[in-house]
């Protein structure tokens, strides 16, 4: 899998969606024969990864929003979107 | 979930078929009945909807459908042999909203392709599946595997690689109807299926975040029932052609079990309360070992179609299970097929040995 860097810029892979669930209310992510619940984190990241942001736009953003130590965000952002790559859910914009 | 079996009628004859082998009587749901299933599918809390056979594609109101089921929240999933998908009809599926296109191959080779599906279907599903590739669908490649093909895994997954596909679905066939009828044919050997999980867990590293690979191996092998459906009545619903609805897609293999239809009763008086769905809903119905069993919540007793099939009786531990008393049925099977080596069956109709799918008689 091609690494990740600070120019990376993840967005949803094709044919996924970012959905609200109407039953539950909670945001989840759509994809063929799939259904993945998303914890806040996780879609604070996912609504994040338009594709246009970079790796690094998409950090600064969140620790602003968390005030977190930016280091450890990036650690967790990163590996937050290799699962999610793994699946198939994100992929890297060209 | 929501599988909708739009029509029986298919142009392929796989003797895997999950058609039924006898088939309900009665007329295909019409596009507004269809509707009404996708609004109150929503309404149950369906996020999913498979469009499924048969070939949905012999459905000339697909493209409706399709927008019917986005229009009501549902994510869309195109189910199909490709036959019949051609550039125009992909691209109304395109404008209706469709999801997902999801085409199955029978080999990576022509021949053998074409002669599993009882027809010369092979080349044209690979112009479809470029095509759909440059409409922008995101495609997922379905091979069904088995004896005479699951030697060839390796080369299907560089197939599937080479059309781009996000995801590769590569499950067994699983031994219900016509796979059933035909298993003495298609269960592969022991040897055959170490050697393509080998593959698969090569591959599936070499394509991490390219290609998803799904491989499932028969039940037959296993010591653990699959959790079949996640629990009967728990996710997923089936409603086939003529508007019955199934809690699990082969369950109309259970005799005794009778199934509601859309055009008699909401589907949420059926989800909740027919009988068919709560026949083996939860933990209550089990017998033992299950119900005593730490795995109960885990694999659910396993398949009641299997216990059906197998055992004569859908309510006992599915005959997968080593702690079933039937399991030695299942066993004995399993070695009769070891003997016969790692050929595939013959496909050659005149040759006997297989039963080929046949279409409903109008």
């Amino acid at each position: 899998m091609t690494p990740m860097n600070a120019e990376s810029r993840p967005a949803l892979a094709r044919g996924v969606r970012l959905w609200i669930d109407p039953i539950t209310g909670g945001p989840v992510l759509l994809f063929p024969e799939g259904v993945l619940p998303l914890d806040d984190t996780t879609h604070d990241v996912i609504s994040r990864c338009s594709g246009a942001a970079t790796l690094e736009a998409i950090v600064d953003s969140l620790a602003e929003e968390y005030e977190a130590d930016r280091a450890t965000l990036q650690n967790d952002v990163c590996e937050c979107l290799m699962q999610l790559r793994e699946e198939m859910l994100v992929t890297l914009s060209p | 979930m929501l599988l909708a079996e739009l029509t029986y009628r298919c142009p392929l004859h796989c003797p895997y078929c999950s058609n039924p082998v006898a088939y309900p009587g009665g007329a295909e749901l019409s596009t507004a009945e269809w509707r009404r299933v996708f609004e109150e599918a929503s309404r149950l809390g369906v996020l999913q909807a498979g469009f499924s056979g048969g070939e949905p594609l012999q459905r000339a109101d697909l493209p409706e459908l399709a927008a019917a089921a986005r229009a009501a929240g549902l994510y869309t999933n195109l189910i199909t042999s490709a036959m019949g998908l051609t550039r125009k009809r992909a691209e109304e599926l395109r404008e209706a909203g469709l999801d997902n296109v999801q085409i199955s191959f029978q080999s990576d080779e022509e021949a053998l392709a074409n002669e599993i599906a009882g027809t010369a279907a092979h080349q044209t599903k690979l112009r479809a599946a470029r095509m759909v590739r440059e409409l922008g669908f995101p495609l997922t490649v379905n091979v069904v595997l088995h004896r005479g093909n699951i030697s060839r895994i390796a080369q299907i997954i560089s197939l599937a690689e080479s059309l781009e596909a996000e995801r590769l679905e590569l499950a067994n066939a699983q031994y219900y109807g016509w796979a059933f009828r035909n298993r003495a044919a298609l269960l592969p050997t022991r040897p055959q299926i170490a050697q393509a999980a080998l593959v698969v867990s090569e591959q599936r590293k070499r394509l991490l975040g390219k290609m998803k690979i799904l491989f499932v191996t028969p039940d037959y092998y296993s010591d653990r029932p699959k959790p079949c459906m996640n629990g009967w009545g728990a996710r997923f619903l089936t409603v086939n052609p003529v508007g019955e609805v199934l809690p699990c897609p082969t369950a109309s293999s259970i005799k005794d079990l009778r199934f509601d239809n859309v055009r008699e009763r909401p589907l949420a008086w059926i989800w909740n309360e027919s009988e068919s769905f709560n026949r083996f809903r939860g933990t209550e119905w089990m017998p033992l070992p299950c119900s005593d069993c730490p795995q109960r919540e885990i694999d659910f007793g396993g398949c009641r179609c299997q216990a059906a099939l197998i055992a004569g009786d859908a309510t006992v531990t599915d005959p997968a299970c080593s702690l079933s008393p039937y399991r030695e049925k299942l066993t004995v099977f399993v070695e009769s097929i070891q003997s016969v080596g790692e050929n595939g069956p013959s496909f050659d109709a005149d040759e006997g040995g297989i039963a080929f799918r046949q279409n409903p008689v109008d």
